[in-house]
């Protein structure tokens, strides 16, 4: 028995059969993880190598350069670039997109084995390291306190950091700039020398002090005592009082020759967040995890936590990814109700009965419901990606459900049984709908063979929408029988009295339309080539008009937050650059209203460490970030205000550079790079410097930037190895003298409370600040004699190398640039021609890339996609009608679909990025459907034995309102995602115009293109068949005139 | 004994099925898809995407006075709605076993 038979003989089974798909939906829905986009591994691994000691080139020639040569040949790989400096080599490898990376990696230590003996003997081992998402932070917290900033460390260790480590789904949490304290002595050189003491010798003496030590057991009596030594200092005020030494028979206590401070230690990097002391917590969550619940959960355990915390210190969030992840999809679930809303007045409007329309929009929450199972079962997220392919789904999901609705009615109404009605008006149309199904699968479905970026982020796409179409056919042949034979009754027309009701106001416009319309055709059939003409003239003006249009990759989103990084004259002091850093501030306070919160360290933290991965530092160097009010509460967008601060920096005569960049946790990037390759360090800076000049001048581009770092000054202190020698020195010993000096000894470690401090001896800050005091620091000789370090040789001022950058294994500087009040389209094509106009040296390449490579890759993948949509869905339309012909005809009308994208991105001044066009190859499944409805009727009634001009006309009238019913519901299904204002929706909205356009010039153009070509190509044929025939049965006709 | 031959639309079963209950005529033989067209009126029952409709077949074998009543129900269940179809052809039956 067939499927819509059983449904309708068995109602409760089916009921049962979908109710289970129900539940086993919502059970998913419970049990999805929440996010922003579908995991994606960003693929790449990096080695990295030092070489202490080693300059950059040095590095490049002997590290970075045989690294590359043996890795080049690692499966999958798609890139190697390689940054070389001193001591350190870096070589990123860069893999197809969903490449196994973990056998990428054993590739790479096989590859890396290989070579090990050709890298120098005093490099160490080759370091494979892979990024992950998970490493990015989730959550940024500004902690600020006033009397409590310097035990900070300690008590949020204790209170905080322990206790949101055991939330599961917490990767780890990283406190950065906390004060650290340290119990510092600092020594007068002038003082020691008089004594005769030393850096060394103090340390030794305290480090000899500082000691508790068991010193074996003493028997007495019956008893058994341990005996201990305690010399460990009771508190740190005891250090003062220690003798360091003896004159003239007095001793000399540490307190005579040294300060001693027992506070933080000293930080060459200053954090303020609102202008007070304090530091930035950054959680990071597992791999896998659910950042919306682990961000939930960290919030919930602060609120808690914080009560228990001194007053003065509170934490403030500086960024939450899971808020904008939460306010995107809220935003999405929001526009997907719109579109349910929509429908179910679209469905309404043209059925006009509550039961048929209620019948019909059962069939949208199962069908998409269905696509949250396969999401579980998939493990996958409910992310940006898969809500908004519902939302895309919603209108098409009721297309079959009307399609089989409306043959019940017609059989209910010539007087069937709605049960009998319910089969058999099935029977008749399945096979048509399964059909048209088949032509939106065949657009969806390649989508789910992509590869690439574009793969990772529509396959997800490709697949929901298949499955949720697939299943709406499946409800349509059998839930949607089933409940019309228990809902639909054989109701007499009746005539209502409300002079409001449905047959009295709607109906008659209705049949106008049709009316209306179908004189419309009649007229255009009699009139071909002015129809013809006008719509090529249509088309060419849209070619023409499609030049003018912009192209991004991916829109950018405004998540509310942004990041100044600020740079000041290489080698300028610490001081100076707080005193920058907080101007800055200050700046932002008066010119940026819609700031909420300012978090800004400066300088270089010694530590280096965790940031150090996500911002460059050093002590010239200010990093800020700054929160935004959200999205609704402010007039200006993020990229606004990121222009206007750009403006009030340029003003600020200490910063040599600054960039102020949107923050964004979105794919791609933003930048055009231009890549220069040559071998020769002047030329190609040179080269940069000058092509970076002439992008200043392009209007559109900002933060201009090149890649090569400017060289660093450095004091630089050269011995002379035979006075060394002469005093029984070398440099390793000169060199530990003086690090102990100037960088500090750490003598030994100060217990309090089960910690550690450590105790540090240094010369006073005063006496190591010059040339003249370096080259004035007393060294001891093995003779007991001591020497100036100016006799052993110079402190000279040098500049070191920049780093080298390399990518397929050349080198490289890239000048990079970011679009303002442009598209990255415009931009790259602004640059290529600067470029293009430049001379060049021959030996010198020059390539435009960044994320406008990505872009281009990504329109190849669109380009693809559209050509392998169309082979499809021609092949599935060449079976349906069994004609190679016929889908010409019909895909006449995806071209003007085509012109309506086009028209719709101008007027509403919208880039083509991948999203838009990603939407346009939709049309081809969309639009064709609608022609398909109207051809296969035109058959239909030609088969019947209708006249071609009148079956053109009859069909036209009959399918006007079928054809416009499933257009409306597609189209209004993605009007609130294209009006949509809200967090994300900048990504998505391309997509609704694009689709909206296009469909609404494609429905009205199908309605009279296609039966003008059917009209055209249609004729010949039809005689010729009928000609065929009758050749055929010839013998009949000889006989009958013989009869 | 007569037989009666009944044509008709797959819409009209269940009716069917209930008059020949009605009329307590027990035996017949159904032929479920067949198809075919009118000499005069109606659209043909093809079964084909041209012609969607298809109608099942009944012959039954009954008792003369039993005909008359037969055919009067057909012609009623046609009136229901000309454009559904149902149609009733009478044979005489020579010989049974």
């Amino acid at each position: 028995m067939s499927i819509y038979a059983s449904a309708v003989k068995k109602p409760i089974t089916t009921l049962m059969v979908f109710a289970a798909i129900v539940v086993f939906g919502i059970y998913s829905i419970i049990r999805l993880p929440v996010d922003l986009y579908p995991e994606i591994e960003f693929p790449a691994i990096t080695v990295f190598t030092t070489y202490p000691g080693a300059s950059a080139q040095d590095i490049e020639t002997n590290v970075s350069e045989p690294i590359e040569n043996a890795v080049n040949t690692v499966d999958d790989l798609k890139e190697v670039r390689s940054v070389s400096r001193d001591n350190l080599s870096i070589v990123i490898l860069e893999f197809e997109y969903e490449t196994d990376l973990s056998e990428a990696a054993n590739n790479i230590r096989d590859a890396l084995a290989f070579v090990r003996d050709a890298l120098p003997e005093e490099a160490d081992e080759p370091n494979i390291f892979k990024f992950n998402t998970s490493m990015m932070p989730i959550q940024m917290f500004a902690i600020t306190a006033d009397e409590h900033y310097e035990g900070l460390e300690k008590l949020l260790e204790e209170r905080l950091v322990n206790p949101l480590n055991r939330i599961s789904g917490v990767g780890s949490i990283n406190i950065a700039g906390a004060p650290v304290r340290e119990v510092a002595i600092e020594a007068d050189p002038r003082k020691l020398e008089a004594y005769n003491l030393t850096i060394e010798q103090i340390g030794g003496i305290l480090a000899a002090e500082n000691m508790n030590m068991p010193t074996g057991n003493i028997e007495m009596g019956e008893m058994n005592y341990p005996l201990r030594v305690e010399g460990e200092f009771k508190s740190s005020d005891y250090i003062r009082d220690i003798v360091v030494g003896n004159a003239n028979g007095q001793a000399i206590y540490l307190r005579d020759v040294a300060t001693v401070r027992d506070s933080l230690r000293e930080m060459s990097m200053d954090e303020k967040i609102d202008g007070k002391d304090g530091v930035r917590m950054l959680v990071m969550k597992q791999s896998g995890a659910n950042t919306v619940r682990v961000a939930r959960e960290v919030n919930q355990l602060i609120d808690e936590v914080s009560g228990s915390l001194p007053a003065d210190v509170s934490i403030l969030p500086v960024f939450d990814t899971s808020e904008f992840i939460r306010g995107s999809i809220n935003n999405l679930t929001r526009t997907l109700l719109f579109a349910l809303i929509f429908v179910v007045l679209v469905v309404l409007f043209f059925l006009g009965r509550w039961r048929a329309t209620f019948i019909v929009v059962l069939t949208i929450p199962i069908s998409l419901i269905v696509a949250f199972i396969y999401l579980r079962i998939s493990g996958n997220s409910v992310n940006v990606i898969s809500l908004s392919a519902l939302s895309i789904a919603i209108g098409m999901v009721v297309d079959d459900a009307i399609v089989i609705l409306e043959n019940i009615s017609k059989h209910i109404e010539r007087g069937a049984s709605p049960r009998e009605a319910a089969i058999y008006a099935t029977n008749e149309v399945w096979l048509a709908v399964i059909v048209t199904t088949l032509t939106i699968v065949a657009v969806f479905f390649p989508m789910t063979l992509l590869g690439g970026m574009t793969g990772v982020m529509f396959r997800q796409l490709g697949w929901i929408v298949t499955i949720t179409v697939i299943t709406s056919t499946l409800a349509a042949i059998s839930l949607t029988p089933m409940l019309s034979s228990k809902l639909l009754s054989m109701k007499k027309q009746t005539t209502s009295s409300s002079s409001w009701s449905y047959d009295r106001k709607i109906r008659p416009l209705l049949d106008k339309l049709d009316l209306k319309y179908s004189q419309f055709l009649k007229w255009s059939l009699s009139h071909k080539r002015i129809i013809v003409f006008s719509a090529l003239g249509i088309l060419v003006l849209s070619v023409l008009m499609a030049s003018r249009l912009s192209t991004e990759f991916i829109p950018e989103t405004d998540e509310g937050r942004f990041n100044i990084s600020v740079e000041l004259q290489p080698g300028i002091r610490a001081d100076k650059t707080i005193e920058v850093a907080r101007y800055v501030d200050s700046l932002l306070e008066a010119n940026v209203p819609e700031m909420r919160l300012i978090s800004t360290s400066a300088g270089a933290d010694d530590q280096g460490g965790f940031m150090s991965m996500f911002q460059s530092t050093g002590s010239n160097i200010i990093n800020i970030t700054v929160g935004l009010t959200d999205l609704e509460d402010r007039k200006r967008s993020v990229w606004e205000i990121v222009e206007s601060v750009r403006g009030d920096l340029g003003k600020i005569p200490d910063i040599i550079d600054y960039s102020v960049t949107a923050a964004g946790t979105g794919f791609g990037g933003n930048q055009v790079d231009v890549e220069i390759f040559g071998y020769d360090f002047q030329t190609t800076t040179r080269l940069a410097e000058q092509i970076a000049d002439s992008l200043e001048l392009i209007p559109g581009a900002r933060e201009v930037s090149i890649s090569r770092e400017d060289e660093k000054p450095e004091m630089r202190v050269e011995l002379d190895r035979e006075k060394m020698a002469a005093h029984g020195l070398n440099t390793a010993n000169v060199s530990t003298a003086l690090y102990n000096r100037v960088e500090g000894m750490t003598a030994t470690r100060y217990r309090e409370e089960g910690e550690e401090y450590d105790v540090v001896v240094r010369f006073k800050k005063e006496f190591r600040n010059s040339i003249s005091h370096i080259e004035n620091i007393a060294l001891q000789t093995p003779m007991g004699t001591s020497v100036r370090l100016g006799e052993l040789g110079k402190v000279v001022e040098h500049y070191s190398p920049p780093n080298i950058e390399r990518k397929g294994r050349e080198r490289m500087v890239t000048v990079s640039a970011t679009p303002y009040g442009a598209s990255l389209g415009d931009l790259a094509q602004a640059i290529n021609q600067v470029v293009n106009q430049m001379e060049k040296p021959r030996e010198v390449i020059i390539e435009v890339g960044g994320a406008f490579e990505d872009q281009q890759e990504g329109f190849t993948d669109l380009a693809l996609l559209l050509a392998l949509s169309l082979v499809l869905v021609y092949i599935v339309m060449a079976s349906q009608f069994e004609s190679l012909k016929m889908p010409f005809i019909i895909m006449f009308s995806i071209p003007f679909a085509f012109s309506g994208v086009i028209l719709a991105l101008l007027v509403t001044n919208t880039n083509l990025s991948i999203i838009a066009g990603l939407g346009s190859v939709m049309l081809v499944g969309i639009v064709v459907k609608n022609a398909i409805v109207l051809v296969d009727y035109i058959n239909l009634m030609r088969d019947r034995g209708y006249e071609l001009d009148e079956a053109i006309v009859r069909s036209g009238r009959l399918r006007l309102r079928p054809v416009l019913m499933t257009a409306a519901t597609t189209t209004l299904g993605m009007l609130p995602l294209a009006l949509s204002t809200g967090e994300g929706a900048e990504i998505w909205s391309p997509m609704g115009i694009a689709v909206i356009g296009g469909l609404v010039a494609s429905t009205i153009i199908t309605m009279i293109i296609v039966p003008v070509i059917y009209r055209i190509f249609g004729t010949k044929g039809e005689r010729n068949k009928k000609q065929r025939v009758r050749a055929k049965f010839s013998f009949m006709e000889e006989k009958m005139d013989k009869a | 004994m007569k037989s009666v031959f009944i044509v008709f639309n797959q819409a009209h079963s269940e009716k069917v099925e209930y008059m020949l209950d009605y009329l307590e005529v027990r035996g017949f033989s159904q032929w479920n898809e067949v198809f075919g067209r009118g000499s005069h009126t109606g659209d043909p029952h093809m079964g084909t995407h041209t012609w969607p409709e298809k109608n099942h077949a009944i012959i039954t074998v009954v008792e003369e006075e039993k005909v008359n009543k037969l055919l009067e129900a057909v012609k009623r269940l046609d009136e229901i709605n000309k454009e559904v179809g149902i149609r009733a052809f009478v044979w005489n039956i020579e010989q049974m076993v």
